[in-house]
């Protein structure tokens, strides 16, 4: 993939000590500040508080939701060992580079999460079974390679795109899952838990895609025809790929038509994140409004403390009170 | 009743019918003409019914074959039931249905369903209704008092009094918990009586609601143990015992066991205490579940004041010192002799410092609670000392210390408390005029839960019970009828109106206790030695005039036909108590009203509503969207959300209603996630300068990062 060389975004080609005082871009600041108060790890949440719903689901449930985790969380682990730091040489400023050093780690944090959740509702064996099936599952080993394959070849703009796809787009067929139990009252927790995914998962993609965007527009035309060719292109071939995923997963408890809605949804999504316009009519993208409507990124549910941590808080920024502040 | 729920999730439908969930969720999303679907809360609500309830019912012919299979089954109590006729029953429960009562929100009636009402053993189809279930309350607390049942059958089923979850949840059913809502227990500074505490958690939790203990009183970690230093492991591992004793117990699968501790500001651990809830604490030390609560003296706002250290005491050796535990010293007041007495172990930290770290844990997880210790005892009128709150921060009543045998036993029985919950929704109330006895019908339901109420399991608190017969009565709605009567929140005439309708509650609910004393010819014990009994609690009523300050506020009370009580009432008022005395210790509290609000179609408690659109989440429930009572096209600009609000405005609301209330009032402060510590620091103190006695949780909200929302979803449109 040489002959797609692009007019390379300028690199950094040495490395000087990092001042956040003097950005280049806003946006940096502005996510990184979004992504540290949003910092968190899964022992915050009582996903114990779940064992008595999980006990509830039949066993065909179980074992989708099992395999449906298994899926997200090779998702994750190669976002966070190849596909954020693949991104950190193309960075445009120390900043961005920072910013992906964020993400690499908090990917490796939801990988981790899953595990969780494995650790406290199910059986080792489910969990082995369900470890063996991703790796010998080929829709999901064939997602896997699609996007592994544009982060190791050499062309930064499709890395970032691959990786647009990867968190706005690959990760939704598994979060529908979790969304419909919590609106459904099961596993609540868990839900918990994969808002808080959720919500760096939105960040990231829009991110990466800012980014993209940026360095899309200093290419010139035929360069610009090309990467957006090639994105439809790998957009389709996921696409496909997906839906078979989809009904190998969803089949079996009638949901897939629903997740296929939600799959045209997020695809339309991902595209918007890097600037191009949607691929899927209206008609096809009428999610379940259930859905529909936890999907919102916004931390602002209203929970009830005694059955769950919720998903809203954050680190807070630290600021002494003044003199001022205690005249009484 | 089987812990298992009604399995909630519908079959998809082939047709074109949505299913509730989706109707409900619905309201999350702007119409496609840009507005509030709220039409499609109410299909939901009627869908529900006709998808999932109906179906779900178990059909009886008559109302006699209904209650003689439900006796016979062992669903209901059958002594309970006998104290009737068969014919007053039947009457009770055709005035119940003639009301036709509708749920007016899919969340009410899923929460009602989901929670409360009877179901078979197996928990798959239902054996009840709103109507029967209000009938059951009614004629439980009634004891064969037949004109009490039927006026609590028309409070409740009007709307104008909702019983607190454990008392709605529990009435007239054979298997089931305790009336009661809320626990709160002293633990002191010995191996016997954190023993005991255990055993407590784990008794109140399968029987009854939420349980707090204080832990000021146990020795710091380090203390000595039999003299010998660094003994002690503090107060930590206690906290991990109880969280484990409240998750094991919960009352037959309806309610989550729940507790809260609550620990003085100037006891040796506080810093550790607060750093269970760190998002990066060890597991060994990180508490998950179990709530907290700082009691926070004057002395310590002064010392931040003057930016000074404070000093925290061994509680060990205050004990040894002064003879009494430590919860039961007033820190302000004995802060300096402390200071310079050489036998208290003591360290330091800096007063600011604290309050940071205090404001840092609330950004982090919401906890801890405050309880302004110094404002609570100011206003208490009943001997002794307050030194914790519950689980929602809103009761506060004195304690005394048990001590205990060998074998666990007692050597003597001291008093904790307990108290039952009731709110009455506010704008019903205006609605109707009658607010006298609507109050009394209410103090009268909650002071039956107390004498009826059995907690042999753990002394303490059936002797507390037994002697005080404290009772809380909340209010709800406030926002909801505020906004519907087109008055702004937190606004001058919203604060007049808070003020004129606490004070009128203030006196009816004393009124109601004071008829209830002369009645039963007894008073609360320690009535003696209270405020009332030597008048002056009266004297702000009747030395000074409470009349309206708005003319809309005196015309909503024209409207209603309320009128507010006189100073010549008060007079007369504290004549007959200063000569017959009060049943009930303790009236007043207000709960934040979770659950009940919902079926109540009511705001929570008196604070602003969290959205215009609310998106709950609760274990039961998964997520549900509960749209603001009354909010229509029209009065929206009035349902302001309490982010935009702000702080202020509802610290002013609630220290309006402070003073007229004899126990706490939950306060949960709304903050956007822009805030920093110094913005919470401020508030706190705020609050305690206005005289507010405790802070519930902190809630924020982050908005989504612009470029991330969802398109066309409320939540995302602040």
């Amino acid at each position: 993939m040489t002959d797609m060389q692009a007019p390379a975004a300028p690199k950094l080609s040495r490395i000087d000590a990092i001042n956040w005082n003097r950005l280049q871009d806003d946006k940096d600041l502005e996510v990184w500040n979004r992504l540290t108060s949003n910092f968190w790890l899964p022992e915050k949440v009582p996903l114990s508080n779940d064992i008595q719903s999980w006990k509830t689901l039949t066993a065909e449930e179980q074992q989708l939701t099992i395999r449906v985790f298994t899926g997200l969380t090779l998702l994750d682990t190669i976002q966070s060992s190849v596909g954020a730091p693949s991104l950190m040489p193309d960075a445009r400023t120390p900043h961005e580079e920072a910013v992906y050093a964020n993400i690499t780690f908090m990917e490796a944090v939801h990988a981790r999460s899953y595990s969780s959740i494995f650790s406290t509702l199910c059986a080792t064996q489910d969990v082995d079974d369900a470890f063996r099936w991703s790796e010998e599952n080929p829709t999901l080993q064939a997602k896997s390679t699609l996007i592994l394959d544009r982060y190791y070849s050499d062309d930064p703009l499709m890395r970032k795109v691959a990786s647009v796809f990867l968190e706005s787009f690959l990760f939704y067929s598994g979060f529908f899952l979790p969304m419909y139990w919590s609106s459904h009252a099961k596993l609540t927790n868990t839900a918990d838990l994969i808002r808080l995914i959720i919500r760096d998962e939105a960040v990231h993609g829009y991110y990466i895609g800012y980014k993209f965007q940026l360095a899309y527009e200093e290419a010139t035309p035929e360069r610009q025809a090309e990467v957006k060719d090639y994105a439809y292109g790998l957009l389709m071939e996921l696409y496909d790929n997906e839906v078979k995923y989809t009904e190998s997963l969803y089949d079996g408890v009638g949901l897939t038509e629903d997740v296929k809605k939600f799959l045209h949804y997020n695809a339309n999504k991902a595209l918007m994140n890097l600037g191009f316009e949607a691929l899927f009519p209206d008609t096809i993208t009428d999610v379940d409004p259930t859905i529909m409507a936890a999907l919102a990124p916004n931390a602002d549910e209203n929970h009830d403390f005694f059955s769950g941590s919720g998903s809203s808080y954050v680190i807070g920024r630290a600021e002494a009170t003044e003199d001022d502040d205690w005249a009484f | 009743m089987a812990t298992t729920s009604v399995a909630p999730a519908p079959s998809r439908q082939a047709s074109q019918t949505l299913d509730y969930h989706a109707l409900n969720a619905m309201l999350n999303l702007y119409g496609a003409d840009g507005r509030l679907q709220l039409d499609k809360d109410r299909e939901a609500a009627r869908q529900y019914f006709l998808q999932h309830v109906n179906q779900n019912t178990v059909f009886f012919h008559s109302l006699e074959e209904k209650l003689d299979y439900l006796v016979e089954e062992g669903y209901y109590e059958a002594e309970m039931l006998a104290q009737y006729d068969a014919a007053f029953i039947k009457s009770l429960f055709e005035q119940a249905y003639a009301w036709k009562f509708r749920f007016s929100s899919f969340l009410g009636a899923f929460k009602y369903y989901t929670s409360y009402t009877l179901k078979t053993f197996d928990g798959k189809r239902y054996l009840e209704r709103f109507e029967d279930r209000v009938c059951m309350v009614a004629l439980t607390l009634a004891r064969g008092d037949e004109a009490l049942a039927q006026a609590l059958v028309e409070e409740i089923i009007n709307g104008r009094f909702q019983p607190a979850t454990p008392t709605f949840l529990n009435c007239g059913k054979r298997q089931r918990g305790e009336l009661v809502s809320c626990f709160l227990m002293r633990i002191e500074d010995n191996m016997e009586s954190i023993g005991r505490s255990i055993n407590s958690a784990l008794q109140l939790s399968k029987r009854g609601g939420g349980v707090a203990f204080l832990l000021s009183n146990i020795r710091e970690q380090g203390a000595p143990i039999k003299r010998i230093e660094n003994q002690s492991s503090g107060i930590i591992p206690i906290m991990k015992l109880l969280e484990d004793a409240f998750s094991y117990a919960n009352q037959l699968g309806a309610r989550q066991g729940a507790g809260a501790v609550y620990l003085n500001a100037h006891h040796p651990d506080i810093l550790h205490f607060m750093d269970t809830k760190r998002e990066n604490a060890d597991e060994k030390i990180r508490i998950k579940t179990l709530s907290m609560g700082v009691s926070i003296p004057d002395i310590t706002f002064e010392l931040a004041k003057n930016n000074e250290e404070m000093y925290l005491f061994s509680p060990y050796d205050v004990e040894q010192v002064y003879g009494v535990p430590f919860g039961d010293i007033s820190v302000t007041e004995k802060y300096h002799e402390m200071v310079a007495d050489k036998r208290i172990h003591k360290s330091r930290i800096n007063a600011r410092a604290f309050f940071q770290t205090l404001a840092e844990l609330q950004f982090e997880s919401g906890y801890p609670y405050v309880l302004f210790e110094d404002s609570a005892n100011r206003d208490n009128p009943i001997a002794g000392r307050i030194n914790m709150s519950n689980l929602c921060s809103e009761i506060l009543q004195v304690n005394t210390p048990s001590r205990y045998d060998e074998d666990l036993g007692y050597e003597h029985v001291g008093e904790d408390i307990s108290c039952n919950l009731g709110s009455m929704n506010i704008a019903k109330v205006m609605d109707s005029g009658a607010i006298g006895s609507s109050v009394e019908t209410a103090v009268r339901g909650l002071t039956a839960v107390s004498e009826m109420s059995n907690l042999s399991s753990v002394p303490s608190v059936a002797n507390g019970n037994a002697r005080s017969r404290a009772i809380g009565l909340g209010q709800m709605n406030l926002h909801g009828f505020l906004a519907r009567e087109h008055i702004y929140y937190g606004s001058e005439e919203g604060l007049d109106f808070t003020n004129l309708y606490f004070y009128t509650v203030a006196y009816h609910a004393l009124r109601a206790s004071n008829r209830l004393a002369i009645e039963k010819g007894d008073t609360f014990k320690g009535f003696a030695d209270s405020r009332y009994a030597d008048g002056s609690f009266f004297d702000k009523y009747t030395d000074d005039v409470w009349a309206p300050r708005t003319d809309k506020v005196k015309g909503l009370f024209e409207r209603s036909g309320i009128a507010l009580p006189s100073q010549d009432d008060w007079r007369e008022l504290k004549a007959s108590v200063m000569a017959h005395g009060l049943y009930n210790r303790n009236l007043q509290a207000i709960p934040p009203t979770g659950s009940i609000s919902y079926i109540n179609h009511a705001t929570s408690s008196i604070h602003p509503v969290a959205a215009k659109i609310e998106i709950r989440k609760e274990g039961k429930l998964g997520r549900a969207y509960y749209p603001a009572p009354y909010l229509n096209d029209e009065n929206m600009t009035y349902f302001q959300d309490a982010y935009e609000i702000g702080a202020e405005k509802i610290i002013d609301t609630y220290a309006e209603a402070t003073q007229h209330v004899d126990q706490g009032l939950s306060l949960t402060l709304f903050f956007p996630d822009t805030a920093t510590t110094r913005d919470i620091n401020r508030t706190q103190i705020y609050a305690w300068r206005k005289g507010i006695k405790t802070l519930y949780y902190i809630r924020l909200r982050q908005a989504a990062l612009a470029g991330t929302e969802v398109e066309g979803c409320v939540s995302c449109t602040l």
